[in-house]
């Protein structure tokens, strides 16, 4: 038996010790810090965004299609505060989703596939995010500027902003569906093929809400059971998922272009 | 017999990729909330749904429900002829699998152009809207699933590739268009 | 060993369309009437669910499959009947 090769002293290598301390090495001086640091902003950018639509500014779950004026007015004036200060921080921090979607397709980088696929992905995610988040942005902040606008305008800004939110799935229905055959046809083993299978469960949500731009009310209305709760909680697996998967492939990124190993399994014991 | 000494002796194995198996229990999850919903709405409005339940053709839904269940067997013989190497038969019984997939959209086709010919649409009234959405989303995964069968056609074709794991995996995909339909049609065509 | 499968699916296929053919005869015994009945509802579930089983046992070969997915099989049928009986009834109840 030969003796023990000790692994050469590399700037690779993490060092022991308590957690904190890792983490610190592993944004600073790790040759994959600037995963890392991609991977936290994206961890920091939905930790700020589900709070600030759900508590902040209170505009998801969303209100009712089939309100009246008085209560449309009502709804925004009860928000007159939450809905600038929360959306205005969105804005702020919205550029963060850039990142999000760069680490995603940087996994696609590193499969086995054409960059056809990376470059599809950004392309769609960076269109995206108007009409799935900023136009309903913008158009609740108008609508809290003047509480004496005229109600019927009210009424306008209110169907704008949840129909843009809701009903422009379309392009993350694409996205899903690129990233889900990228997954499928790769040889590298980034991701594994239920991942990819999920993709395609996300991307059936997205069909699932269109028909919001048919129904005030219902099941299947901008606010129902089916579109929006039910979607919420495959979206909501799904987020969870995908942030838990790029967090892996980052622990096991070689920077090769190869199969990507699988991670070291911790309880290899010595016969 | 030798056949039967096979049979207990043949490890179990995991028809296809556990991660299809994974998507079929989630996507069923799903489809069983749609359900949920469905029900329990119609037990608000039993006279109404009934009424416009009234307008279906059960003996379209059989009829879609049998070539289905027709699909699924071959489906099934082909994984089985595709495991005893018998790969043109297995190619033929995809092709078979795709003929009745065929014939179960044109029926589907033919009757939601039935109905909306006589004035139930969308929007129409609370069953239809469940009606529409329900079939029209299983439409979808039909849609998908010849996609999946044009996998196995290109797996089976080729002796370089021929992976059977493939193959099961792509029937395991099919047989779950097949059962949500079991499902929906019990739901909407018989459900009182 | 090809044609004793083969037998067997056609079997097997012959089972599901007379349970298919179950709800004609339901419907028909039913005809006219268009009355909501629990029992009727909840026998025509059962039904799909009986059907349900027999295609993930032997189209997706559950039967040969390990012990592991036997199992979930079993509970997602149970699953799924608990949820659509329990959502008809929760719902007659409510109503």
């Amino acid at each position: 038996m030969s003796a023990v090769i000790t692994p050469p002293e590399s700037a690779a290598t993490p060092p022991a010790g308590p957690l904190h301390q890792r983490i610190v090495w592993h944004l600073s001086r790790s040759p994959k810090r600037e995963l890392w640091l991609a991977w936290a902003t994206m961890l920091v950018f939905y930790n700020m965004f589900f709070p600030i639509f759900f508590i902040v500014a209170q505009v998801q779950p969303p209100p009712q299609p089939t309100w009246d004026h008085a209560m449309q007015v009502h709804w925004f004036n009860e928000r007159h505060l939450g809905i600038p200060l929360g959306l205005g921080i969105i804005f702020a921090i919205g550029g963060m989703n850039s990142i999000n979607n760069a680490l995603i397709a940087y996994s696609m980088r590193r499969m086995s596939i054409t960059r056809v696929f990376g470059y599809s992905y950004l392309i769609i995610y960076a269109l995206s995010a108007i009409p799935g988040l900023y136009l309903l942005c913008i158009a609740l902040i108008v609508g809290t500027l003047r509480p004496e606008r005229n109600p019927e305008a009210i009424e306008w800004l209110y169907d704008f902003a949840f129909l843009s939110f809701d009903g422009t799935m379309g392009v993350f229905l694409i996205g899903s569906l690129i990233w889900m055959v990228a997954i499928l046809i790769d040889k590298n083993r980034v991701f594994p093929k239920w991942f990819g299978y999920l993709n395609l469960c996300n991307a059936l949500t997205e069909l699932v809400v269109a028909p919001c731009w048919i129904f005030r009310r219902g099941v299947l209305a901008w606010n129902g059971q089916i579109a929006w709760w039910l979607d919420m909680v495959v979206f909501g697996v799904y987020q969870v998922t995908f942030i838990v998967m790029l967090f892996q492939m980052i622990r096991r990124e070689d920077f090769g272009t190869g199969p990507l190993p699988d991670l070291p399994r911790k309880k290899k014991v010595a016969a | 017999m030798a056949v039967l000494a096979d049979k207990t002796e043949r490890a179990r194995f995991i028809p296809g990729q556990a991660d299809m198996w994974a998507f079929v229990l989630f996507e069923s999850l799903v489809f069983t909330a749609y359900f949920g919903f469905y029900l329990f709405y119609r037990t608000q409005n039993p006279e109404a749904f009934l009424h416009s339940q009234a307008q279906l053709d059960l003996r379209v839904g059989v009829l879609n429900t049998l070539v289905l269940l027709l699909s699924s067997w071959s489906m099934a013989r082909c994984v089985q002829s595709a495991r005893a190497g018998a790969y043109q038969a297995a190619l033929r019984d995809v092709y078979l699998t795709a003929f009745f997939g065929g014939v179960f959209l044109c029926v589907k086709v033919f009757e939601w152009a039935r109905q909306i010919q006589l004035g139930n649409n969308f929007d129409t009234s609370d069953f239809f809207t469940y009606y529409f959405f329900l079939t029209g989303i299983h439409f979808v995964h039909l849609l998908i699933g010849f996609v999946v069968l044009g996998v196995a056609v290109y797996q089976l074709r080729s002796p370089a590739r021929r992976s059977q794991q493939l193959v099961e995996t792509c029937a395991t995909y099919w047989h779950t268009v097949d059962f949500l339909w079991v499902l929906i049609f019990a739901l909407l065509y018989v459900v009182r | 060993m090809k044609t004793a499968f083969n037998k067997r699916l056609l079997v097997v296929w012959l089972i599901l369309a007379a349970l298919t053919l179950s709800y004609s005869w339901i419907d028909h015994s039913l005809s006219g009437s268009l009355t909501a009945s629990a029992l009727v509802t909840s026998c025509v579930i059962v039904i799909a669910l009986i059907k349900v089983r027999i295609i993930f046992r032997e189209f997706m070969e559950v039967r040969q499959a390990p012990v592991v997915l036997c199992r979930l099989a079993d509970a997602w049928v149970v699953l799924i009947g608990v949820a659509l009986l329990g959502s008809y009834f929760i719902g007659t109840a409510i109503r």
